[in-house]
């Protein structure tokens, strides 16, 4: 441990690659697919007359990010319970003037909801012309771009930090399960509180339950009770921790910024609130009691490095993107990966 | 699901350890708690009692149920007894279906039976993700037990705001920095 070598960081290139989003399977997967009822318009110049006119007897409220026509087909009703042969019937009903169509109806499928990504887009829209309204950062999360390189390389200093106090863990407690964590305030770029598993003494002391636990701690202690209010509260690492840290990595951030009550916050996000706008770096997947502490928590972002067995952001279950919860976060895998796989070794 | 609705499934003495959860609860509620009280019973005695004390320790983390976990790693460390064989005989009565959290630690702690009050809407380890379909733990849960005295004294808490939330949480448009 007492090695003075410092920790070089890698060139981020390779492992931009190995950092994986965990994002949710609709925004991966295919958009589904849905039945439709086509027939080609007689004559092109009474395209726009014809589409009003549809669009007037027969909306299709549940596929309106569909254009109604693709060249001279337009798009009539979802196929749904009606036969081929019920389909010039439906539209005489609805007092549309079917002589306009070449009764020449097919079944086509097309995209039953709006593509979420570009990807999705250019597939669906290759079936039947669909609107999309690409969100940037979406984007950048499913062509894994979010990062710039110097991002990136922050991100690796702090895993790296995490892999550090797991093995400080597994050298000084003879522990064989190490898990190391680090939680940071991206806005200071300062380590706010550190933690490693500590399942031995007590069972659901995890690494992400003691880190919880040490934001906590920052967060007791009032700025008025404070003599130096310009310095940062170390309250969530301890001195130990600090010191082999500090040695390490030099040049490093550490504390928090001081608590405030909800009488001296001006702005909701000045906080600091439970974990609200931390990022969290643990070399191991969290499982589902950590993953759903840090919803509790109220954390901005999670960086792990190997999946575990019984992982909750990927493995066993996605907690983080359980629709029906009060916060979501965000999730990326695969950070450091083989200094995380090296902690298994004995 | 194995959560019996009926209240006459549960003896005297289980019933008299529901009413002592309900007063940690209320106790709770006193102190601008979310109100849910818990207690731990190994061999027919209270040896944990908890109440949920986020707000009063400013972590999100300390629900009734993990308030109770930490104070049987005391008692078997007090007593020189081996945690594991502890906790697989203790009997949680909690006056809230544990949420996702609590339910995975109990589950990992095999602890022998849960008996809770009232679902969780918000954060239910099996209302809101069937956190027993993922890890099949040993343990026996059963809900419904004065499941309306414990959700009026949730009503009842989330009537006024939480006093430590921050004020007025504007709607951010996604985290874009």
């Amino acid at each position: 441990m007492r090695s003075s070598k410092r920790i070089k960081l890698d060139k981020p290139e390779h492992s931009q690659k190995c950092l994986i989003p965990i994002i949710s399977d609709d925004l991966i997967q295919d958009t589904p697919l849905i039945d439709v009822y086509v027939d080609t318009i007689n004559d092109p110049k009474h395209i726009s007359k014809v589409i009003i006119d549809l669009n007037s007897s027969l909306p299709i409220l549940d596929l309106t990010h569909l254009k109604r026509v693709k060249g001279k087909d337009i798009l009539l009703c979802p196929v749904d319970s009606i036969g081929i042969d019920q389909v010039h019937g439906l539209l005489k009903i609805k007092n549309f003037d079917t002589s306009y169509l070449q009764n020449n109806i097919r079944v086509v499928s097309v995209a039953k909801i709006p593509p979420k990504t570009r990807t999705q887009y250019n597939k669906v829209n290759k079936y039947w012309p669909c609107n999309f309204h690409s969100d940037k950062y979406i984007e950048k999360l499913v062509t894994n771009t979010l990062f710039s390189s110097e991002e990136l390389c922050e991100h690796e200093k702090f895993m790296k930090m995490a892999v550090l106090l797991a093995n400080y863990r597994k050298i000084t407690y003879k522990d064989r399960k190490c898990v190391g964590s680090v939680v940071v305030d991206p806005k200071i770029k300062s380590i706010v509180a550190v933690g490693y598993s500590n399942a031995l003494s007590n069972p659901c002391e995890h690494a992400t339950m003691v880190s919880i636990n040490n934001v906590a701690q920052t967060q007791l202690s009032n700025i008025n009770d404070v003599p130096n209010k310009s310095k940062l509260n170390l309250s969530g690492i301890p001195e130990d921790i600090h010191t082999v840290l500090q040695d390490k990595f030099e040049g490093s951030c550490f504390g928090s910024t001081w608590f405030k009550d909800k009488s001296e916050i001006g702005q909701p996000s000045d906080g600091p609130y439970l974990c609200t706008g931390y990022y969290i770096y643990l070399t191991h997947e969290p499982c589902i009691m950590c993953s759903m502490a840090l919803v509790h928590s109220r954390i901005k972002k999670v960086f792990y490095g190997i999946n575990s067995s019984n992982g909750a952001l990927g493995t066993l279950c996605k907690v983080h993107l359980l629709k029906d919860l009060n916060h979501h976060y965000e999730v990326f895998a695969g950070l450091c990966k083989s200094e995380c796989e090296g902690l298994n070794i004995l | 699901m194995s959560t019996a609705e009926s209240e006459s499934s549960l003896s005297d003495i289980e019933k008299s350890f529901m009413e002592k959860a309900f007063c940690y609860a209320k106790e709770a509620l006193q102190n601008q708690e979310v109100p849910v009280g818990c207690i731990f019973v190994y061999h027919n005695e209270v040896i944990a009692v908890g109440r949920n004390e986020v707000n009063q320790t400013k972590n999100a983390t300390r629900h009734a149920e993990m308030v109770c976990v930490d104070q049987v790693v005391e008692y078997s460390k007090t007593n020189s007894l081996k945690l594991e064989s502890v906790f697989e005989q203790i009997d949680v009565f909690v006056t809230v279906e544990p949420c996702i959290m609590c339910a995975a630690a109990l589950y990992d702690l095999k602890v022998r039976s849960i008996t809770f009050g009232c679902k969780n809407d918000r954060f239910g380890g099996s209302t809101v993700l069937d956190v027993k379909e993922i890890l099949k733990p040993v343990t026996v849960v059963q809900g419904g037990h004065r499941a309306d005295e414990a959700m009026a004294l949730l009503k009842e808490f989330y009537k006024g705001q939480n006093p430590n939330a921050p004020a007025s949480k504007v709607k951010l448009k996604k985290s874009v920095e």
